[in-house]
């Protein structure tokens, strides 16, 4: 008898989802649980209350913004800011801008980023910790605003060029590191069988390891895409030339100014402040069109990084 | 990306103990490495190690004209201008209490957030709320300045939303963008909006990885969820909550110049609550041009960045140790 009861004793909680409390607490939810309901919807909806706001006001008439202010619902209803910045050509130039350093600044910034981590992985003793230092003491000290400032327009000659943009934010040593852990799970079996067959390094990195890193690579790669199209500090020193600067770079003129909306379009008589809202929109639009489908590989790359190094 | 260091010093660790695993037999195979390892030891060289050696200018009375090997040295006249300026103790000031205002604020919620996030059922429900609150942290600085308007400056002149919510109650308006007194709290709320989803992901991560057998002791003892969540949850998010304070305690001397300069801008009567080092610098190599005091600044910023780095490391380290849940 005490046997039996002694041997059923360690069971009576399984790990797996609903068993006798659990399925008790579903029925009347304790007032912790609806507290943590109703903080959770509040900040999701502070998160999204902005946004709604944004789009909003951009669809309503500049009449109605100006005498009555921001409304959650646009009235009367307007495409006018639209019509005008598209029928301008600053937004192309601008959104060709944009697409152009986050294209080739992602491609360049995984390319080399994804190389270095992978021989900081391969755990060679004369090459891979003196890379690992090597990538992190960057983190540790900064050169600053000044000398950047010098070697771009002075040494380098790059004002006025999107690569100015482009080259100082395209090594990320954080992500580096977070390739680097994922890169170290990569199974040694496989590398070896690659090597037996007489697979060079290069040829190892490009045909096994890399079709191997693919949600990593994206995730590394949405995290440099979002950087260098939120990028304007860069672009606020080195582009001083109006045709060449990115999305937002025409976004914070419009906040040191709403009159310079009228530039955007081709109109004198423009709608100023619903311009300015809807370019905004212009210029978050696809970030929010494809956090949907991103957001996991986000959410894993700040986890990986986070708790496994 | 405040959890880089943790990253990267967990990266040491093993590096040494896997680097017997796969060792090459001749050096002369490895040059495939080299090509690859090239790209990004160039940039780096360039884009940061170049930098760090173009501080040189701190000591010199800099111009374009001579260049970096031909201005004439100075030795310490532009960190004695930069002190003796009279706005210095306010910059330093401003830098490290709103640091410190972000770091408090954005790891308490974090830290409430994911708490909160991990009392909802359903993992496609909680994977929603996750999702939406960790929005904000995408949209650029620029963009949450102009959000920022809508609430406390309307269209033309007027009040914005915040206003037009105190005129219903009957409240005085208030001129935010000439207030300096409420921006520091302005800037914190901003921030909470922008990190806290951020900080939360990191912090549920360490939720999930706490083992179900802890909460099944705490159903056996009959504990309500909020007890759970205040004695079990709550003292096993310090180590991570430690670690990202110590990350932030070692960026506290860098200001936070994407959303101060893209909502403060040059905005003069807000500069007394408001203006940091990394501004300020900014500022004046603009309006002023002058290089030497400048880099002097960002190189006494960089110094003092770097010894708060490492001894925050050092404790991060001790601390981990010491703790052994890491």
């Amino acid at each position: 008898m005490t046997i039996v009861e002694a041997g059923v004793r360690p069971r009576p909680v399984s790990t797996t989802p609903p068993t006798g409390p659990r399925a008790r607490k579903r029925q009347r939810p304790e007032p912790f649980t609806v507290i943590s309901y109703v903080g959770v919807i509040a900040f999701a909806l502070i998160c999204v209350v902005p946004f709604w706001m944004i789009i909003a006001g951009s669809l309503t008439a500049e009449s109605s913004l100006s005498q009555r202010g921001y409304s959650f619902w646009p009235d009367p209803f307007s495409l006018d800011a639209y019509t005008t910045i598209f029928a301008g050509s600053r937004v192309w130039l601008s959104y060709g801008a944009t697409l152009f350093i986050t294209v080739v600044g992602t491609v360049i910034a995984v390319a080399a980023t994804s190389g270095i981590a992978w021989v900081i992985a391969r755990g060679l003793p004369w090459m891979s910790r003196p890379l690992a230092v090597f990538a992190y003491i960057p983190m540790l000290f900064t050169g600053g605003l000044v000398p950047m400032y010098i070697l771009i327009t002075q040494v380098l000659q790059l004002r006025d060029s999107w690569f100015a943009v482009i080259l100082p934010l395209v090594i990320a040593p954080f992500l580096v590191f977070v390739q680097v852990s994922f890169f170290r799970a990569t199974p040694q079996e496989i590398l070896d069988a690659a090597r037996i067959d007489g697979a060079g390094e290069l040829r190892i990195f490009f045909q096994v390891v890399l079709p191997l890193s693919k949600p990593v690579i994206a995730v590394i790669a949405l995290f440099y895409a979002v950087t260098f199209w939120n990028e304007w500090f860069h672009a606020l020193l080195f582009i001083s030339e109006p045709a060449k600067y990115p999305l937002q770079l025409v976004l914070q003129n419009l906040i040191t100014s709403v009159a310079n909306a009228a530039d955007l379009g081709t109109t004198t008589a423009a709608p100023v402040y619903q311009m300015r809202l809807a370019m905004t929109v212009i210029t978050i639009g696809p970030i929010l069109l494809a956090y949907p489908f991103a957001q996991r590989y986000f959410v894993k790359g700040l986890t990986l990084g986070a708790t496994k190094g | 990306m405040s959890t880089d260091l943790g990253a990267a010093s967990n990266t040491f660790a093993a590096t040494g103990s896997e680097r017997g695993r796969s060792r090459q037999k001749g050096r002369g195979r490895d040059y495939g490495l080299v090509i690859l390892a090239a790209p990004a030891v160039v940039l780096l060289l360039v884009f940061a190690y170049g930098p760090m050696a173009g501080l040189v200018v701190a000591f010199q009375d800099f111009n374009v004209a001579d260049g970096v090997f031909g201005s004439p040295w100075t030795g310490l006249e532009n960190f004695e201008f930069f002190f003796t300026s009279g706005g210095a103790g306010r910059i330093l000031w401003n830098t490290l209490f709103l640091n410190v205002l972000f770091l408090a604020a954005t790891l308490a919620s974090g830290v409430l957030l994911a708490i909160m996030l991990n009392e909802i059922r359903g993992h496609v429900t909680k994977r929603f709320f996750q999702s939406v609150i960790f929005v904000p942290y995408f949209v650029s600085p620029i963009v949450v300045s102009i959000f920022l308007q809508a609430f406390l400056a309307g269209p033309s002149g007027r009040g914005g939303l915040v206003n037009d919510l105190t005129d219903v109650f009957g409240l005085p308006s208030v001129s935010w963008y000439t207030e300096p007194g409420p921006w520091p709290w302005i800037l914190t709320a901003v921030k909470v909006w922008q990190m806290g989803g951020y900080m939360s992901v990191i912090f549920l991560a360490a939720i999930t990885a706490i083992p179900e057998e802890v909460y099944e002791a705490g159903v056996i003892d009959g504990a309500s969820r909020a007890q759970m969540a205040l004695r079990i949850t709550l003292p096993l998010l310090k180590p991570t909550a430690a670690i990202l304070l110590v990350l932030g305690v070692g960026r506290i001397f860098y200001g936070d110049f994407g959303t101060i300069y893209a909502i403060v801008g040059d905005n003069g009567t807000l500069f007394s609550t408001t203006d940091v080092i990394d501004t300020y610098v900014f500022r004046a190599l603009r309006t002023i041009g002058d290089f030497g005091t400048t880099a002097a600044i960002g190189l006494f910023q960089s110094v003092v960045g770097f010894v708060l780095v490492v001894v925050a490391t050092l404790v991060q380290r001790r601390y981990a140790k010491e703790t052994s849940l890491l």
